[in-house]
């Protein structure tokens, strides 16, 4: 970490090398598809190494790491908001009445039904049960309202269990490969 | 199987992640790292940043002073030596005079007035004039300036004696206080001897501005401008220096 501080090249690298893979992850829960992933993978690092001199030591270095990812990933979604304009289909959607079976879902298909998500209700999902934002945190960040993100979030989670539902449906065990 | 609470579906989706990864396909490192590069060479453009202000700066100078210069047609040469000749003695004719009106005071105390308001006027307006001015009037022409300049050197030899001389005949001294040029030598000593002088051309206007950023001994960008024609004497950009300041 001091080497990335002072700019050491090589020490850049293994930073890089060692966490990647879970900062990718990270990336790929905001994003639509394992490009658009990388590419924010990309730009949160060169923020990292610009940065890396205002990180004082103030919990887990790995934890500020995934903060500067996050808060990239929200970025780029908050710059193609603009660019896109992505209309958002406000359907109803209805509490699956059946349940499943948990233990035979992967990170990977849970991974599929977040990006299968619209870009809005990824967010939220994303920010609210996953990086521990509050709806309050959220609204600011996206500049939408509390209420919205509230609404959001339910509407993600339905959507969510019925693609659960649907996955296992046709076949889970194609899906694992 | 029971309907699930959005509490446990959360949680499932927060186990799933927690220590997720996900292997970079592409060879991401590499296009990081020629991004991160650039980032450290873009401080040696400042260098050229500078270089190019100096330039820029040169330029409008040029530019200007080939405007004003066809527009002035030298006329006012003559008070502009003057002037110069005048603050280049400034300093020590003002002290010499100050020691001189004290060992004169007791001797003329009836003078003492008189004496000590031309001090505070730099008598050496009335050193410089009797000799000098006739000098200047008839030979206007730049190439004599450096001749004059020479001969300001002169006199501060024996300036003394001048005092003396120019205190013995006070009835010189009082016209010449009462005439109007008196009150232009008033102006207060700088130290930077540029301005002093006025604004005469670009050059000053240049230095002026170098002196009010730069408080260097060697500037940034410093024209001499002794004569009326503004040349650049030196020019200092960190590890660049050209030409020093040509002190006396």
């Amino acid at each position: 970490m001091e080497g990335c501080k002072a700019g050491d090249r090589k020490m850049q690298e293994l930073l890089y090398k060692q966490t990647a893979a879970k900062m990718l992850a990270v990336c790929m829960r905001y994003a639509r598809d394992r490009m658009e992933a990388e590419d924010v993978l990309q730009m949160g690092y060169i923020k990292i190494f610009q940065k890396i001199k205002e990180y004082r030591g103030d919990g887990s270095f790995e934890g500020w790491i995934r903060r500067v990812m996050v808060n990239t990933a929200i970025e780029s979604y908050r710059k193609n908001l603009r660019s896109l304009n992505v209309v958002e289909i406000d359907e109803a959607y209805e509490q699956p009445s059946t349940g499943f079976d948990f233990g035979t879902l992967g990170m990977q298909d849970l991974m599929k039904v977040i990006q299968k998500l619209a870009d809005g209700y990824r967010m939220v999902f994303n920010m609210y049960v996953i990086e521990g934002y509050s709806h309050k945190e959220i609204g600011e960040t996206l500049g939408i309202s509390e209420g919205a993100s509230k609404s959001q979030l339910s509407r993600a989670r339905a959507i969510l269990k019925e693609e659960i539902i649907k996955m296992e449906g046709f076949g889970y065990a194609t899906y694992t490969g | 199987m029971q309907p699930i609470r959005d509490k446990d579906f959360d949680q499932l989706f927060k186990d799933a992640f927690a220590e997720a990864e996900v292997t970079p396909s592409r060879d991401l490192w590499s296009s990081i790292e020629s991004e991160i590069i650039p980032k450290k060479k873009r401080i040696i453009p400042i260098y050229w940043l500078s270089a190019a202000a100096v330039l820029l700066i040169a330029t409008i100078g040029i530019l200007l002073y080939q405007q004003q210069n066809t527009t002035d047609e030298h006329k006012q040469l003559a008070s502009n030596i003057i002037e110069k000749t005048k603050s280049e003695v400034h300093e020590p004719v003002a002290k010499d005079t100050a020691k001189v009106v004290e060992n004169v005071v007791p001797v003329l105390p009836v003078r003492s007035k008189a004496v000590s308001a031309i001090a505070k006027t730099k008598v050496k307006q009335d050193v410089k004039p009797a000799l000098e001015q006739q000098q200047i009037i008839t030979a206007p022409e730049m190439q004599k300036q450096e001749t004059t300049v020479a001969k300001v050197e002169e006199p501060k030899k024996d300036i003394k004696t001048k005092i003396e001389e120019a205190i013995l005949q006070p009835k010189e001294e009082t016209v010449i206080v009462a005439s109007p040029t008196a009150a232009k030598t008033d102006e207060p000593i700088n130290d930077n001897e540029q301005s002093n002088k006025g604004i005469r051309n670009v050059g000053d206007v240049v230095n002026l501005i170098v002196n009010k950023m730069d408080k260097r001994k060697d500037k940034l960008i410093q024209f001499r401008t002794d004569d009326d024609d503004s040349s650049l004497s030196s020019i200092n950009i960190g590890p660049f220096k050209i030409g020093k300041r040509n002190k006396k």
